[in-house]
């Protein structure tokens, strides 16, 4: 993927640890290795929405 | 069928083709040693795809021994030779910053490379070239590839790659990986690849050179980079290079250490910095007698308004109008005022939390237990009501905002622009990027200082962020506060940046050290995808409020045990001398107890009372909890990166300051007789 703030590729699987700043730690953001800009994987529940929004689509 | 499913098909052949080469030729030439070929360069130049582009489909991923860096690795043959090529890691420079790039001369120091292709971005020679130096002073085998030459030549740039090539006394390749061209060339100079006798040489002034011939002299084991790199890196005093000396030149190490220390004590500036500026010279001269630019007028709408945005003269306007219209209009005249009206009075305070409060206190008959579910702190009436009527309008509004940025390739273009101010005040323009990641979340911020180069950056960049920068949703709502006092809000910004400034500029002088330069990428610049920003909007939501109903519901379950056992009105007690010094009513005591938790659950504290305050106690109340403390996740990030004694000491510094400011805030304002 490519980053937002730096143009930075990289692959998803390369990217920066966690800070463990917050409660719990179990954050899955994805962190850019060449500048630690975040971002979020897609939600599960949007994932579902998209692939039904996709079904209807491709449906109609 | 369509054209897409037939060049899938032309490509699928294609590859399949290439698989079955790279398997008969594996075959055939098992038993001959392939020479080892290392792609290095800085990120986003294309060695992936030029990597891609030589080994076909054939490559391996692992990670680096020791590490959890992956590097990939792939085959090819040329002719009857066979080559085994690796893709380091992006790097900047030999005097690593990140591990990243500590990987890459890892690989350098520790293998030995039969050919290393340097890849740069054609487009940015001149910044490029000083690690090409550095190679050639490591005396590697080193081919220079001019990568992405089809951008290259759109924005006019033009290359005398014969000259260059004489120059440098290396083999001068122009590519275009994208679409392959050049790369027949470089084949065939990988093939005949042999190393020349005369090649570029920095030279340093003489304390350096002689320390060089000496350290040089010490060094007597072989090692896959010259001596001369060996000595300059040690005189950088870099960890790895020390170690490997230490290891394998372990008796004249001592002295190898007393010279080093003898020669950085005859330079006010850290040496790197002094090479760099070295390298950037010779970079800089080769650049301006074999690279001509011609003015094009073809100059896309993008880049037009790429170059508006990082000039200050115009991009500090463009600047103030995106936060005119995009924060105090949509954020906080829209977000905080319309949205959250309906959505706290209307719907909360009129249908849903009378209906939770009857239930709750018809069904339970423990008012200990009422109280904690719908009282004063209650888990629904503080902690669902404040995240859910109060934070969510104002931050989805604020997340619609910042993600149009984000995706039309601002942010990178305003941390250009911001780079100006920060060299000022004695921070690197790499600094720019905790900063930026400040306004969404400081505890990850705060990590990410460790990239900067000196522990002075650090702990500035630190300070900066602690004291400063408001994170996404305290600064969501700060905006949404003062949205009904415009006055109060300009106020609120140009405090800001003064103290930004002040506090920047002070720990810069107590701290001195050199201003490092700033390497970013910059994307192009694109209009908004609609989809795409509603998505990323969507997903920043879902994502915040699953972090914050819980937090707020176990901060509400923490105030309401400390009301319980009167542990509360103590602490209320305690501060409320420092509330009252700074002209501030009583009932903001809980603000900043909710900010210490989380600042984003303080500013929201705030804009619930809002109506009871001034327009100048909300000023000073929104100054006091955006330099107020910092929350406990960023708190706990900075004691991992900075150590217990300087993170309490900032924590320390950062209350005291705040309250101070606060004071002298009320009492300038007051006296004046200002109203806001």
């Amino acid at each position: 993927m490519k980053c937002a703030l730096c143009g930075y590729d990289f692959d998803e699987t390369k990217r920066l640890e966690i800070c463990q700043g917050c409660l719990g730690s179990g954050c899955k953001k994805i962190r850019c290795p060449n500048c630690g800009y975040e971002t979020l994987p897609d939600p599960e529940i949007g994932s579902k929405i998209m692939k039904f929004l996709k079904k209807l689509k491709k449906e109609a | 069928m369509s054209t897409k499913i037939k060049n899938w098909f032309k490509y699928y052949k294609k590859d399949q083709k290439v698989l079955k080469e790279n398997s008969k030729l594996k075959s055939k030439s098992d038993s001959i040693e392939s020479k080892k070929i290392v792609l290095l360069g800085n990120p986003n130049v294309g060695k992936s795809m030029l990597f891609n582009q030589l080994t076909g489909s054939y490559v391996t991923v692992s990670n680096y021994p020791g590490t959890t860096v992956t590097v990939d690795r792939g085959k090819f043959n040329i002719g009857a030779e066979k080559f085994e090529i690796i893709d380091s890691p992006g790097m900047y420079s030999l005097s690593s910053i990140t591990e990243e790039e500590r990987i890459s001369k890892l690989m350098l120091l520790e293998e030995d490379t039969d050919i290393l292709i340097h890849v740069v971005d054609a487009k940015n020679l001149e910044r490029m070239l000083p690690l090409t130096l550095q190679l050639i002073e490591a005396n590697l085998p080193i081919i220079l590839v001019l990568n992405m030459m089809d951008e290259a030549k759109k924005v006019g740039t033009k290359i005398n790659y014969s000259k260059l090539e004489k120059q440098l006394g290396i083999p001068v390749v122009p590519t275009t990986a994208a679409t392959g061209q050049g790369l027949d060339l470089l084949r065939e100079i990988i093939g005949n690849y042999h190393k020349k006798d005369k090649i570029f040489s920095v030279e340093y002034n003489e304390v350096i050179e002689g320390a060089v011939d000496k350290i040089s002299g010490l060094i007597q084991s072989k090692y896959p980079i010259s001596k001369r790199a060996l000595s300059l890196l040690l005189l950088q005093e870099d960890g790895d290079v020390k170690k490997l000396i230490k290891e394998n030149d372990g008796s004249n190490y001592e002295k190898i250490m007393l010279v080093v220390k003898e020669t950085t004590s005859q330079f006010r500036q850290p040496l790197n910095y002094l090479f760099r500026l070295r390298l950037q010279k010779n970079a800089t001269e080769l650049v301006s007698s074999t690279l001509k630019t011609e003015k094009t007028d073809k100059l896309s709408w993008g880049e037009k308004v790429s170059r508006l945005m990082i000039n200050p003269v115009t991009g500090i306007p463009i600047l103030l109008v995106i936060m005119y219209f995009g924060l105090y209009q949509f954020v906080g005249v829209f977000g905080a005022g319309d949205l959250v009206d309906l959505v706290e009075s209307t719907i909360f305070g009129e249908w849903i939390n009378p209906i939770v409060t009857d239930f709750v206190v018809n069904n339970i008959p423990f008012v200990a237990l009422q109280e904690l579910l719908v009282g004063e702190y209650g888990i629904w009436t503080l902690g669902v009501t404040y995240a859910t009527a109060i934070i969510l309008p104002i931050v989805g509004t604020f997340f619609l905002i910042f993600s149009i940025m984000e995706d039309s390739g601002y942010l990178p273009r305003l941390a250009m622009l911001i780079n100006r101010v920060f060299n000022l005040i004695g921070l690197s323009g790499r600094a720019v990027i905790p900063m930026v990641l400040g306004l969404g979340c400081g505890s990850m911020a705060t990590m990410v200082t460790r990239t900067l180069e000196t522990p002075r950056e650090r702990t500035i960049a630190t300070i900066l962020l602690a004291l400063t920068i408001p994170c996404a949703a305290q600064l969501g709502v700060i905006f949404a506060v003062l949205a009904g006092h415009p006055s109060a809000l300009w106020l609120w910004v140009v405090i800001m940046l003064l103290l930004y400034v002040i506090i920047g500029l002070t720990a810069s002088k107590l701290m001195p050290g050199e201003n490092p330069t700033f390497y970013m990428e910059i994307p192009p610049l694109r209009l908004p995808r609609p989809t795409q920003v509603l998505k990323k909007t969507y997903t920043r939501l879902i994502w915040y409020f699953k972090e914050i109903v819980p937090l707020f519901i176990l901060i509400s379950i923490i105030l309401w045990a400390l009301s319980l056992t009167g542990i509360l009105n103590m602490m209320i007690a305690l501060i409320t001398p420092v509330i009252t010094a700074i002209g501030l009513p009583i009932e903001t005591a809980e603000t900043f107890i909710l900010g210490f938790f989380r600042r984003d659950y303080g500013a929201a504290g705030l804009y619930d009372i809002q109506s009871t305050l001034t327009g100048v106690q909300l000023l000073v109340s929104a100054v006091v909890l955006t330099l107020f403390m910092p929350c406990v996740a960023q708190f706990m990030v900075m004691t991992k990166e900075r150590g217990w004694k300087i993170s309490l000491l900032i924590a320390g510094f950062v209350v005291t300051f705040a309250f101070t400011i606060g004071f002298v805030l009320n009492w300038v304002l007051t006296t004046l007789g200002v109203v806001l």
